[in-house]
Parts: structure tokens; sequence; C-alpha cells
């Protein structure tokens, strides 16, 4: 494993300080279940200073405010989150995605934030290849086996999907984040935090987090009535895996009709990718037996999949018809 | 690698798709060589090349060229990838063993001529292969400069010429057999060539 130096800050501010200071050369460390695994595989970009925020009390807290609305420390454990009977009332579908994220031992581990700024899971960068992710110059998941890892729907010089559950299922009830910066607190999106594919600092990432900001809080709305939502994951593995293809819908449904819905496919894109053009076919539809077959039809109509992941498109259309169907029964 | 400040393209494989069939016909009607299918017309056009190497008379095969020119298909992210390009002052080249008629005719069927700072055909440099690529860095600094390509002996050229090859891997098979000869890099698309220029140079 690569030689690493530890900060233990005890302040958001503490920490931030420290990251300024080594730029690219750090990263935040809590649950390590992603950043140890880099470090143990000696990845070029894994870094050399960590700051573990650990220690640092004020992100640690599943609480719900007086306007109904849930806030969530980003160093909160997915175990947490899995076990809070608040968040089961709330937002059932988070919690039931939560429960897929890898294994009991890991979500033991790992923390909300970790989940959502995770790296990708590409086997050519974890392997160590010079890809550009790892200060090389050429994505091989776009040439070689990319049937599981890659996206199907395009990429930016780099191919991997995003590999987070937990942002697929927050985007559909319209969370949002903070995040601390060297300039104060920055309010932003879940969608607008992880655009897939950018090019900050330097690097290819995921998300539009720099080397000196923290997440530091999750927030999510007081749940709309009439809100029904489902969380859909298909993956390699039965019993943990990352997702082929998985889905987040919510739908808002009045006198049988849908009045308005978020559909966020995961496992297929650089990014949660929030489907539009079916969240606008959707409005105002009655929840028929056919709504599932037709939604089909507009959903990825912009797919452009690799040599050998045309299926995950299939899958995910498979799991929009599941869902509706679902909705329907409920 | 270096900031890149100018770029070489051959148009063929990098800025269009040119059909095989005219090259091979010219590798069939002047060199005997049997006509058998190309996988592409990139191939098809460095294999007429390695056979051009040792011809004499090089003019008799430019009305084919002209042909295959004309029939070119110019990619869908050629234009607006080229005009980025050019707004972020990236020098562009045209470096090819094509004739210069040939050049010309595609640049004005593509409407890509305003693009480029210089076009280096075997008819201005006085050769193939490497001699244009060459003829193209006398005006650049090959450290900051890279070729585009997706042939092993387009690869090769630039090493010879001493410039980096970035290889377009517009077939997957193709691309993972010439990623281990050592490209700079590679891209998928012309549409990821900014990004590309950016990222290199925001890691320099």
């Amino acid at each position: 494993m690569k030689k690493v130096s530890i900060y233990r800050p005890t302040s958001t501010g503490e920490a931030i300080q420290i990251l300024s200071q080594h730029g690219n050369e750090a990263a935040v460390y809590a649950g390590g279940t992603d950043l140890l695994v880099r470090l143990k595989n000696r990845l070029q970009q894994a870094p050399t200073y960590l700051v573990d925020i650990k220690k640092i009390n004020d992100l640690h807290y599943i609480k719900e405010g007086a306007d109904g609305s849930v806030r969530i420390g980003t160093a909160t454990r997915l175990a947490e989150l899995a076990g809070s009977d608040l968040l089961k009332k709330k937002y059932p579908m988070l919690v039931e995605a939560v429960h897929m994220i890898s294994s009991p031992e890991l979500r033991n581990a790992s923390t909300l934030g970790g989940d959502i700024l995770q790296e990708v899971w590409c086997q050519y960068l974890r392997g160590g290849y010079s890809c550009w992710r790892n200060g090389g110059h050429l994505c091989y998941g776009a040439i070689g086996d990319n049937s599981y890892y890659h996206s199907a729907m395009g990429g930016r010089l780099c191919y991997a999907v995003y590999p987070g559950d937990a942002a697929t299922a927050l985007i559909p009830y319209d969370a949002r984040v903070k995040l601390a910066t060297p300039t104060g607190v920055r309010e932003l999106s879940l969608e607008q935090l992880v655009p897939g594919d950018m090019l900050v600092d330097g690097r290819i990432q995921s998300h539009v987090v720099r080397h000196n900001e923290i997440l530091t809080e999750v927030i999510l709305p007081r749940p709309k009535e009439n809100l029904r939502a489902s969380f859909e994951k298909l993956r390699p593995r039965g019993v943990w895996d990352f997702a082929m293809a998985s889905l987040g819908m919510t739908i808002e449904v009045r006198d049988n009709t849908i009045e308005d819905s978020r559909v966020v496919f995961g496992g297929i894109a650089g990014k949660p990718l929030r489907e539009h053009a079916v969240e606008a076919f959707l409005r105002g539809k009655p929840l028929t037996p056919d709504l599932p077959n037709l939604a089909v039809t507009v959903a990825l109509a912009n797919a452009a999949p690799l040599k050998y992941n045309a299926t995950k498109i299939d899958m995910a259309k498979g799991l929009l018809a599941s869902a509706i169907t679902k909705f329907q029964a409920a | 690698m270096q900031p890149i400040r100018a770029i070489l393209f051959d148009p063929v494989g990098c800025l269009a798709e040119f059909p095989a069939d005219p090259f091979l016909e010219m590798a069939a009607r002047l060199f005997a060589r049997k006509k058998k299918p190309a996988r592409s017309a990139s191939r098809a056009y460095w294999h007429l090349l390695n056979l051009m190497e040792a011809a004499d008379d090089l003019e008799s095969i430019e009305s084919l060229e002209l042909e295959a020119a004309t029939a070119a298909t110019v990619y869908e992210d050629v234009i607006p990838a080229l005009a980025e390009l050019r707004s972020m002052n990236v020098n562009l080249l045209i470096a090819t063993s094509l004739s210069h008629p040939a050049v010309a005719r595609f640049l004005e069927k593509a409407g890509a001529a305003r693009f480029f700072s210089a076009v280096w055909t075997r008819t201005n440099s006085g050769g193939i292969k490497t001699v244009p690529v060459a003829a193209a860095l006398r005006t650049v600094d090959p450290r900051h400069a890279i070729y585009l390509t997706d042939t092993a002996e387009g690869l090769a050229t630039a090493f010879t010429a001493g410039i980096s090859p970035v290889l377009m891997m517009n077939d997957p098979d193709e691309a993972k057999r010439l990623a281990v000869k050592g490209p700079a890099g590679g891209i998928v698309s012309l549409h990821e060539l900014p990004d590309f220029i950016r990222l290199v140079a925001a890691r320099a």
C-alpha cells in the first residue's frame, strides 16, 4: 500500500485549510471503502495525505427540521441510514436503495458522502491501467470489455459509469447538498453535484467538488403528498454488486393520474441520468395497463452503447416498465 | 505530455469516412495486387501507400483519389470540433499522402478549408508517409503537437517523424490492437479533442 500521512482535524474549517495546503495530493478520508482500495492498488491518482473527517462531530447526524425536511450529515454511515426509522417512514425508497449498496460489513463503514462522491469502479482504472483517471490519456473501457461498468449513453474521454446508488435514489426526492468551501458554504442540487465526467482541478471526476471542498450535508425536502417511489437494481451478482442498470423513480398521483414524476437511471451513464423525456411523457397520463410499454418507447432515445453493453439499455427500459407496473399495483 | 498547440490531421480515417474501393482499385490496377475486401478505408489507404513507396509514377492514381475524396463522408462531429479547437487557438494542419487536388476537393466539399493553417500533401511535400508530416513539423514544435491516426502505419509514421500519435479509436477491436503500440493517447470521437487538450494543459 502507498505510504500516506493522516491528518485528524476537528472542524470543517481546519479540514479545508489542510486540503487547500496539499492540493490534489490530499483527499477526504471517512469510511475508506473506496479510498483505501485505491491506495492499496497503488493507483497513481491516489492521495498522499488523508484528511480524516471522522472526528468532526457536526458531519454525523440524521435530523428532522421543523418544516418536515430531513438533514443528513455526510459522515453518517450507510448502515445508520438503512436502520433509520425516520427515513423508513418518510423516504422508504432511499432506505430500500441503501440496503442494496454493497454488503452489511461495508455499509457499517461506508458513509453517505463517500457513496455519493466515490470514484468509478472501472476494472481498468482499478487494475492500475494508465487511463484518463489515472494519469494517462486513453479510455481502455471504450475499447476493451465494457459489458458491466461502462456507459451506454456516451462519454467525455472517460466511459466509466457513475457507480453510486444513493444519488440515484436521492435525486427523485429533489435532494439538495451543502458544500463547505474556503469561501463559505455553497448549496446546490444533488443533480448539479454529480453531472458526470467533469474536468475539475486537472482531473476527470463524476462530481464538481474541488480538492479543497467538503460535502457536508444532504437535505431532503418534505416528501410531497400522494408520492409513490420505487428503486430497482440489476447487478451481475445478486447478493451485492454495482448496478448494471438501476432506477430511482417517484410519481405524484391524484385520481389515478400522474401529476409529476422523477425518473433517474443509474449504472448506464457517467452520472445518475435523469430522463426528462419520460417525465414529460408521464405528466397527465392515467396509470393504465398499457402505460409501462408506452413509457419505454420514449426512454433513452439518445443511447450510445459501446460494443458489449447495449443490453444495459434493455435492462434500464425493463426496470422502467417494472416500476410503473408496481405503481399501478400500489 | 506537454501542452498541445498544434494538431496534424490525415483526412482519411480522422476527418471522414472514405470509401475503401478506390484505394483497393489503385492497388489492383497499378500494382497488380488482388483486390481484397479491407476492414476500413484507412487500412486500404495505408496498404496502398506501402506499395506506392516503390512506385515511380504516382500521378496516374490521382483520378481515383479524387473519386475517393468526392465520395468521402465527413464525420458529423468534425466541423464543431474544428471550430472549437480554432477558438482555443490550436493550430490545425493537414499532413497527408493524398495528392493536393484530392485534399482540396475534400476540404472544399467538407467546408473545412478555413480551419487549417497549412495543407501538406505528397504534391507539395514531395513524398508520402513521413514526408508530409515532416514538412508540417517545420512550422510547429513537435513537442507541442499531436498527429491523429487510426492505423499501425500511422503510428509508425508519427514515431519516425518525432511527433506524438493520438489514436482515433473508431473501431474498438482495431484500437485495442493498436493501444499496445504506445500511442500518446486516444479518443473515441473528434468531439473529445478539445477536452483532451484542456486536460493535458491542466496537468502540465
